[in-house]
């Protein structure tokens, strides 16, 4: 089947009637997982699963597929309604969504992360269809050299995220490293930092530390203060002035459409490798907006180019993932292992198969990708008014439901108490990093790649030894990486002395 | 009003240990069938949703309520490579609601290395059966040229082969046989799972990887990679064409001792993915899971979607189990030795 054969092909059976009704289905139960803090793609995919034994192939997808695409939306609305990241990879909506409410521009900060991550979404899914021909190239490209030094580059964002007080940055991103490094290492198996607990020998867990860091830590934080999600001056926004402000931020996502364009290639960039996961993808995006923006004062305090970045990059991811998964059925993540195990059940291989006779299956992915975030967001944009109706109740009574909220999350990901304690232990580093200003990104940051940078690090010099770095595409990439660490020294200098 | 609060306040008071003392009447009182019937069965997954261990437990599920009468709840345990599940249970109550699916090749290198987190003993399970069994196979790539065992055994530099952590099943079979062959190989470990390996071979990182015949037949067919020797006693229909390793010792000159390793190690992979629970489960009751897991195995629903999940079905009964996991666990004293150093990484 030709590609463009493919694409006609994939497309009708999208809409058709066969399909589209578990497309929506799949999309607005994504979107309600998404919402529920702790549970993310992989739980809403899980979930799914023993329906698929009995359907065909497309519907099947559009399914699986549509509930995992829209999780990250929800994440997004509860982000930004209640500092409560739905999911990982919203923690960094976190840093711009949230003050957004409390200037009373909650509504644009949600119609803008809606929009962003339809638009990341569809930019990750054409991204994969123009990939097609060269997939494969594409996937083999980045072995242990490159993801090391990729990685590498990443964690410089640390430097920033928090370019305001660089020392601060620096310990918290260094923290994170240090924080990674526990568990058993996967090289050497050794126990490093566990202190005998079985619990640590796999690392602390991603979920609970995020919900910690972020939500539970904004939880103390409201409670100390007092009040209500909204600032008193302006209240709660009543029907008509949401709906104004939603389409106030669909417009201003569509009039930052090169922001959105940068931020989705940076998210499909970090998908393509697998590993890394989107939790990072949405940071990298952040402060990518963040020192491309005129008024980077401003971030953290509200700026809607934090919210947009962010919500398009950590959409933009699943185009990249999807390639890795079709192309080789090698699975970036476990909701790709997932999905994986789907399309065996619906009777698919992947690999060459995938992307050459079964290439309308792989549009059939392309449009409920989009799709599916198109229903999420109008869906989403219905929800606004009535959830937004809650963040006017008082600290005093919200707090407790939403830290046991949190708290039953961080439990059904595992079903461990231990990541409860995780959560709980967070949640108090998290407050104080957030009164003492330290930069819970950097922290996140050093945390999620940490382990990346040390395994590709041994990996690449096993096979290539030391010099590995010396080889093309690799001292490429070390290159890019030194320039932009120069150039936000030299930034820094500049600052310094205008000061 | 106050009365009807204090009488239900009462009533409560005597039915709570009234209820406690049903609970604990003696459980011979009932048949098994009788006693299954309406109740919950927890069953374990030592790993996070996804994979082939959650995969094979979501199958049995339904067939398995529909033989035992009980409603089967899967609950997810990862962690620590398997054994916080397999921990959590060997500790459960012996009273038969608990069962789980246990990864058993690992569990006993752990159990025989002495791993600190392995709180169980493999053997003194319940075993209500096999589901599967992996044959192991070493697979590498087409374009690096090394397609036979004589073409390992001629080489002058030595060959990269890819493997997981140390203590994984990838890297305990490469160093394993690689000793017995006395292979000129690189061990390229710390990948994380096998799809990056295999990733790794297609660009020409390394050149093959030992895992299971399951999962390595899917780059078989497109022509990827090619088997080069197989476990077990005979050749598994799929690869009528690829050696076994009992066959290729043979020609060694240490022959004995080779194939004293060589049993062993594959001692371990017979025990495979059993369905196990706590030591100590009533006779009856235990009785009745074997026959439920028997007929739910031998299920043309379930063998439908199993093979439909690409999913391999290898039945063994528990009492067969039993006796797989004794001589997986009993081996010769050198030979235990030399896993134990393979597992720490020394060999």
């Amino acid at each position: 089947m030709g590609i463009l054969e493919g694409l006609v092909s994939g497309f009708a059976q999208a809409i058709s009637l066969e399909v589209l009704p578990f497309l929506i289905v799949g999309s607005v139960f994504g979107m309600i997982i998404g919402i529920i803090p702790g549970l993310s793609g992989h739980f809403a995919m899980a979930m799914l699963i023993p329906f698929l034994y009995k359907m065909d192939p497309a519907p099947g997808i559009a399914f699986l597929l549509a509930a995992h695409a829209t999780v990250a939306q929800g994440g997004g609305l509860t982000a930004i309604l209640f500092s409560t990241p739905g999911t990982g990879q919203n923690a960094a909506t976190l840093l711009d969504g949230p003050p957004m409410r409390e200037q009373g521009k909650a509504g644009v900060a949600v119609g803008a992360a809606m929009t962003s991550c339809f638009l990341g979404a569809t930019f990750g899914a054409v991204a994969l269809a123009l990939l097609l021909p060269v997939l494969q190239q594409v996937v083999l490209f980045f072995g242990p050299p490159e993801i090391f030094v990729l990685s590498f580059l990443a964690l410089t964002f640390i430097a920033v995220l928090g370019k305001e007080d660089m020392t601060r940055s620096l310990i918290a991103g260094l923290l994170g490293l240090l924080v990674s490094m526990i568990g058993i290492d996967n090289v050497t198996n050794q126990e490093r930092f566990t202190f005998g607990l079985l619990e640590l020998y796999d690392g602390l867990p991603l979920v609970p530390v995020i919900l910690g860091l972020f939500a539970v830590a904004e939880m103390f934080d409201l409670f100390v203060k007092g009040g209500s999600l909204v600032d008193k001056q302006h209240g709660a926004l009543s029907a008509g002035q949401t709906q104004k402000q939603i389409f106030e931020g669909i417009g201003i996502a569509f009039k930052k459409w090169w922001l959105v364009m940068r931020c989705s290639a940076i998210g499909t960039t970090i998908g393509i490798i697998p590993g890394l996961g989107s939790a990072p993808a949405a940071f990298i995006a952040y402060g990518h907006a963040k020192q491309t923006s005129k008024s980077k004062e401003t971030f953290g305090k509200g700026n809607i180019e934090g919210v947009i970045g962010a919500e398009a990059a950590n959409d933009a991811v699943e185009g990249g993932a999807l390639a890795s998964t079709v192309a080789f059925g090698i699975p970036g993540s476990s909701s790709m292992a997932i999905l994986l195990g789907g399309l065996f059940i619906l009777g698919l291989e992947t690999g060459v198969d995938m992307v050459t006779t079964d290439v309308d299956i792989v549009f059939v992915m392309i449009f409920t990708v989009i799709f599916g975030n198109f229903i999420g967001t109008i869906f989403g944009m219905f929800l606004v008014n009535p959830i937004a109706r809650a963040t006017s109740i008082r600290s005093s009574i919200m707090v407790p439901i939403l830290i046991a909220v949190v708290v039953t999350g961080a439990f059904a990901a595992q079903g461990s108490l231990f990541d409860i304690v995780v959560t709980l232990i967070f949640g108090v580093i998290g407050y104080l990093m957030k009164i003492l200003n330290y930069s819970r990104a950097a922290m996140l940051i050093g945390y999620v790649l940490g382990h990346a940078v040390e395994k590709n690090l041994y990996l690449a010099t096993q096979l290539k030894g030391t010099l590995f770095f010396l080889s093309p595409i690799p001292l490429t990439l070390c290159l890019i990486t030194l320039g932009f660490i120069a150039y936000n020294v030299y930034g820094m200098i500049k600052d310094r002395e205008r000061l | 009003m106050r009365r009807v609060f204090l009488t239900g306040l009462l009533s409560l008071g005597l039915a709570l240990p009234m209820a406690g003392l049903l609970h604990v009447a003696p459980v011979k009182a009932e048949d098994a069938a009788s006693f299954y019937k309406g109740k919950k069965i927890k069953f374990i997954v030592p790993y996070k949703p996804g994979g082939g261990y959650d995969d094979y437990a979501r199958l049995l599920a339904p067939v398995m309520e529909k033989y035992t009468g009980a409603d089967v709840e899967i609950l997810n345990k990862g962690g620590a490579g398997g054994m916080t599940g397999a921990n959590e249970i060997f500790r459960s109550p012996g009273d038969g609601l608990t069962i789980g699916i246990i990864n058993g090749s690992a569990m006993i290198t752990n159990e025989l290395a002495e791993i600190k987190g392995a709180a169980y003993k493999v053997a003194e399970y319940s075993y209500l059966g096999r589901v599967t069994a992996d044959t192991r196979v070493m697979s590498t790539s087409v374009a690096s040229g090394f397609n036979t065992y004589d073409s390992l055994k001629a080489v002058k530099e030595p060959f990269k082969v890819g493997a997981t952590g140390l203590g994984g099943s990838t890297y305990v079979d490469t160093v394993i046989i690689g000793k017995v062959f006395e292979f000129n190989q690189d061990v390229i470990h710390g990948f994380d799972r096998s799809g990056p390996i295999r990733k790794a071979m297609k660009r020409g990182d390394v050149v093959g990887m030992w895992g299971s015949w399951g999962s390595a037949r899917k780059t078989v067919k497109s022509g990827d990679n090619q088997i080069v020797m197989q476990s077990g006693k005979k050749r598994h229909k799929d690869m009528p064409d690829t050696p076994t390793i009992r066959e290729l010792v043979k020609s060694l000159p240490n022959a004995d001792k080779a194939m004293k390793i060589v049993v062993g190690w594959e001692a371990l992979s017979a025990v495979g993915r059993p369905i196990a629970g706590p030591p100590g489960i009533p006779a009856d009751r235990l009785a009745f899971l074997r026959d439920a897991f028997a007929k739910a195995v031998a299920d043309e629903e379930f063998l439908g979607k199993a093979k439909k999940a690409k999913r391999a079905v290898d039945y063994a009964s528990g009492d067969e189990m039993s006796e797989l996991t004794k001589e997986a666990t009993d081996l010769p004293d050198d030979v235990r030795k030399m896993f134990i150093s393979a597992i720490r990484g020394e060999l």
